[in-house]
């Protein structure tokens, strides 16, 4: 809702002012326009604990929000776009809690060497967007575990993640809340801009039919894990009957091609699995759907893809 | 900062050569150089249509994700896929490394030539 809320505001802002929107997500990890979600995120610790997923229109690694998060977006128009001004807001507000925040040649901020704050970025030829993570009191052991993943049998282009040692801003100045961040962007904002500020009501744009499309349309399958980013897959499994060995090429979220190799001596097999599995969604669900004539192997989909999906 | 003279340009950085009845379109060299070390390229399919004037497709550089605009209208005939394994490509050799091959061209928007190019990213810059 709030990733849709943004990009309905990038899209309408005019070139004679400048949006700075503050919002919170309950846990959910954020993956970049052009990540593979299943070698970025550990789904299954994550949607396990009741996480969500959800991909940005922007660029970037996988980041971690929970309400010990605050997040900011400034939408701006192209005319009025700058990355070092927006970060000068950022470190302001931040600096005026008596945190020495910097900005890294990632565009990030740190303070004592410890990112708090990522940001990312996109640009259009009118509305452009700088977004970013406030990391106040955010669930590190989580943060951590939801965004390790171990996952090498899995070999995928697009964007990879990169690892930063992070801290939370109440880590140097305890009582900081959101709220109070809030108001001192606010004012951040006023003065580095030298303009007044007005503060919105975005009730109505939220329940607006055109937001609303946008968000269902940010949750979808086809969004979130359908996109051209082509990945392959390895895994071997000995059973009782024999070996087998499969290697999946997925683009789009579905299985495109499938190589078998098994020293069963059902000479059937390799070739019933790759019928089964081409044209498969990589889904757990579907996969074990796919090989339900076979206990073992459907049974393996079940367990030793569940930590892939 | 290279601008080939046999190319046209965009005043959103893109450039297009003409082969007979198609044109090959890509990002110039002053777009390469603002953009910064590209990681990815999302391309339109082979078949889709693309507006003079809108993008077509989009690239990300340090976690900043950029449109790309059609200098005409037309039917994409070819994408450079070869980019998605080397998106780097762009930044190396930008007018070697197209983007897309376009067809059935039916709308253009204004374009510059390498000269006029030149001077509007000097006032730009």
């Amino acid at each position: 809702m709030n990733l849709a809320l943004e990009q309905w505001l990038t899209e309408k802002v005019q070139r004679d002012e400048l949006l700075l929107y503050l919002w919170q997500n309950e846990r959910t990890v954020v993956i970049g326009r052009n990540q593979n979600a299943w070698k970025e995120v550990d789904l299954e610790a994550l949607t396990g604990d009741g996480g969500k997923l959800a991909r940005r229109f922007s660029g970037g690694g996988a980041v971690y929000h929970d309400l010990g998060n605050l997040n900011f977006s400034f939408c701006v128009h192209r005319d009025n776009y700058d990355v070092e001004r927006q970060l000068e807001v950022i470190a302001e507000a931040v600096r005026s809690f008596g945190i020495p925040a910097e900005r890294t040649g990632r565009n990030d901020l740190e303070a004592y060497g410890k990112k708090f704050s990522g940001n990312a970025f996109l640009k259009t030829e009118q509305g452009c967007c700088h977004h970013g993570t406030l990391m106040l009191r955010v669930d590190e052991e989580r943060l951590s575990r939801y965004l390790t993943v171990s996952k090498a049998k899995l070999a995928s282009k697009g964007v990879d993640s990169v690892r930063a040692r992070v801290g939370n801003l109440t880590d140097w100045c305890p009582d900081l809340t959101a709220e109070r961040l809030s108001v001192a962007l606010r004012g951040a904002m006023a003065r580095v801009y030298d303009l007044p500020i007005e503060v919105l009501d975005l009730t109505e744009a939220l329940q607006s039919e055109e937001v609303l499309a946008k968000a269902a349309y940010l949750q979808s399958w086809d969004w979130l894990y359908g996109r051209k980013i082509p990945c392959t897959f390895e895994q071997e499994q000995r059973f009782s009957w024999g070996s087998v060995q499969i290697e999946l090429q997925i683009d789009r979220g579905v299985i495109q091609a499938v190589r078998c190799y098994s020293d069963a001596l059902d000479t059937t097999l390799v070739h019933r699995v790759e019928e089964a599995l081409v044209g498969c969604r990589f889904d757990k669900e579907a996969l074990k759907e796919r090989l339900a004539w076979n206990a073992d192997l459907a049974c393996w989909a079940e367990s030793y893809l569940k930590e892939l999906l | 900062m290279n601008f080939p003279k046999d190319l046209q340009y965009t005043r959103t950085h893109e450039w297009i050569r003409y082969e007979g009845e198609s044109a090959y379109i890509g990002i110039t060299d002053y777009a390469q150089d603002q953009l910064g070390d590209l990681v990815f390229v999302n391309l339109p399919e082979v078949g889709d249509e693309v507006m003079a004037g809108e993008p077509f497709g989009d690239v990300e550089s340090v976690k900043a994700v950029s449109d790309i605009n059609a200098p005409v209208t037309g039917v994409v005939e070819e994408a450079n896929e070869a980019l998605a394994d080397t998106p780097e490509a762009m930044n190396e050799d930008p007018y070697e490394a197209w983007l897309i091959k376009v067809g059935e061209i039916s709308a253009t928007v204004d374009l510059m030539d390498a000269e006029a190019y030149e001077a509007f990213v000097a006032e730009e810059g």
